[in-house]
């Protein structure tokens, strides 16, 4: 009897488990079932060569791209060597005063910080729609997490590794590149992966920030307004044409494309980064 | 009450008067004791008692650590170690640390054991190699690493990689060598290995080990301090402890009894 009630108990169990994860997976498979019908007609060569003002994603790809790459450049470094600053080197007091203010910047919402970054960037330091207000703004959005995450992995690794250099009479920086950050590698690596993900998919902060241009990205951090993804999936759904709706699907798509080659290089990155730790994802 | 000095023979290392406190915790409550020159000394007590606490003083360890108090000195070669001007770095190359659990660097197995060295600058370009390969030898890990030096360390077993630990800490040529329950957490055959050489660093370099195992600290130390409440009770020759310790609470001790 109790056996029989203990087995019906297990398959409730597991039956509702089996079922939560039918719902974190479903919406994922539906949303993306859905895009790539929307977007079949449009997908081919032509949204790699032509840019936006000829049916294509050219210039969107590129700018999205550059603007990633100029938020892994700033957000990243000082991220990082925030982080490490707070968990290895910072008094106490003065970790918990800077710990409120990433999280205060990691509360205000996106646009707000693209508002404020438009006002001042653009209009004050007459930048005008640039590329370089746009990486400044999205990295403000991205460090609280990058601050974080490094923090965090760095306060995982065990102390007694610590111990062990700093017993050895390694200095505090030896000790920190040869035994605590390589274990703290894979959890920072990925948080740079979630922050850069945050940021292919904002919109708000760059709207006010970098404009939209159809012409391809040029390098130039001023005055030259860029052409991003996620305009394109915003804009192109309230202009009339099968076709215009179709391209925003492409664009849908290959931001989900991006996310995933993303998510790929964290993995690759924190493998190489584990590769002498004691817990080897193999 | 001071712990009674016995002050035959050569003094490597000793602790005066230690008070240590962590925030307002105090945990040392004045603990003296000498570590002769060349000899196996056990620290032994009851669990909290504070020989880890003790055993950290003896290489600064617990310096960068926010609200710890010392107060009292500790001499090498009768120099203050808490004075001004110690190079920390250099005083810890010459007093090393095995720890209770295995700590190996996330580096290859050779970067473990010739880090510290090339950090201190003590072996020569050229003869790198073959001096990792002899400190190896000597903890006996040689032929099990041999054809992975440059793997990872944690693929090895626990006791393994203590060994490892242990040649990482011989590397640096280190004057004394602090051992908090070294074997703890290892098999028995383990345990014996590094039993051994304890043995065989006697007389080349003063060892201080902390254990739980009376029958270790028995067979392999010349000299017991017993600890009990952030004291030195008593310091003897292990022979003579061992066959009768002078004051009650050490004796209380060895036969199981609360103090
Ligand atoms: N970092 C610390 N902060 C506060 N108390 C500590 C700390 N480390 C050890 N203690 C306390 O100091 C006492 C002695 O600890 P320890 O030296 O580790 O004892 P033992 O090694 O003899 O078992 C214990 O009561 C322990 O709780
Ligand atoms: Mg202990």
């Amino acid at each position: 009897m109790a056996r029989r009630a203990r087995g019906l108990s297990d398959r409730i169990f597991w039956g509702l488990c089996a079922l939560a994860l039918a719902l974190v997976i479903l919406p994922a498979l539906a949303i993306i079932g859905s895009l790539l019908a929307q977007a079949w007609p449009a997908l081919g060569g032509q949204l790699f060569t032509s840019t936006t003002a000829a049916h294509g994603l050219q210039n969107a790809i590129l700018g999205s791209l550059l603007i990633v790459l100029g938020v892994l450049l700033v957000a990243g470094p000082i991220g990082i060597l925030g982080g490490i600053y707070l968990a290895e080197f910072a008094h106490p007091r003065r970790g918990s005063l800077i710990r409120l203010g990433y999280e205060t910047l990691a509360g205000i919402p996106s646009i707000v910080v693209g508002f404020v970054a438009y006002l001042v960037l653009d209009i004050e330091f007459h930048w005008g729609f640039s590329l370089l207000a746009g990486i400044l703004a999205l990295s403000a959005i991205a460090l609280p997490y990058v601050v974080k995450t490094t923090e965090v992995a760095l306060l995982q690794v065990p102390t007694t590794l610590r111990d062990g250099a700093v017993a050895l009479g390694l200095s505090r920086l030896t000790a920190l590149r040869k035994a605590v950050l390589p274990p703290a590698l894979p959890g920072i690596a990925s948080g740079l992966v979630v922050a850069m993900a945050i940021c292919v998919g904002e919109t708000a902060p760059l709207l006010y920030t970098v404009g939209f241009s159809d012409a391809n990205p040029t390098l130039s951090l001023f005055r030259h307004p860029v052409g991003y993804l996620t305009y394109v999936v915003y804009n192109n759904t309230i202009l009339p044409s099968n076709l215009d709706h179709q391209i925003a699907a492409a664009a849908g798509v290959v931001l989900i494309v991006l996310l995933l080659i993303l998510i790929g290089i964290g993995r690759l990155v924190s493998r190489w980064a584990a590769r002498y730790s004691a817990s080897l994802p193999t | 009450m001071r712990a009674p000095l016995d002050q035959s023979g050569d003094v490597k290392m000793s602790v005066d008067d230690l008070f240590l406190g962590f925030g307002r915790r105090q945990v040392l409550h004045g603990v003296s004791a000498h570590f002769p020159k060349g000899q196996v000394t056990a620290l032994i007590g009851p669990t909290g008692c504070g020989k880890t606490t003790l055993l950290r003083c003896l290489n600064r360890l617990h310096d960068s650590r926010p609200g710890v108090r010392i107060d009292g000195r500790v001499l090498l070669n009768g120099e203050d170690i808490y004075h001004r001007s110690t190079d920390v770095r250099e005083l810890r190359r010459r007093v090393g640390m095995l720890f209770q659990r295995p700590n190996p660097f996330p580096q290859s197995i050779r970067e473990n054991v010739t880090l510290g060295a090339r950090i201190h600058g003590l072996w020569a370009r050229g003869e790198t190699e073959s001096r990792a390969e002899a400190v190896l030898r000597d903890v006996g890990l040689w032929d099990a690493v041999r054809d992975r030096l440059s793997g990872t360390p944690f693929m090895l077993s626990g006791g393994q990689q203590q060994l490892l630990c242990l040649a990482r800490a011989l590397a640096v040529e280190p004057e004394v060598l602090l051992l908090d329950e070294p074997t703890s957490s290892l098999d028995p055959h383990s345990t014996a290995r590094i039993e051994e050489l304890i043995d065989s660093l006697k007389g080349r370099m003063t060892v201080v080990f902390v254990t739980h195992n009376l029958q270790q600290a028995e067979r392999r130390a010349d000299q017991v301090v017993f600890m009990l409440d952030g004291e030195a009770v008593e310091a003897a020759p292990a022979r003579q402890f061992f066959a009768g310790p002078t004051d009650a609470r050490s004796q209380a001790y060895l036969e199981g009894r609360p103090a």
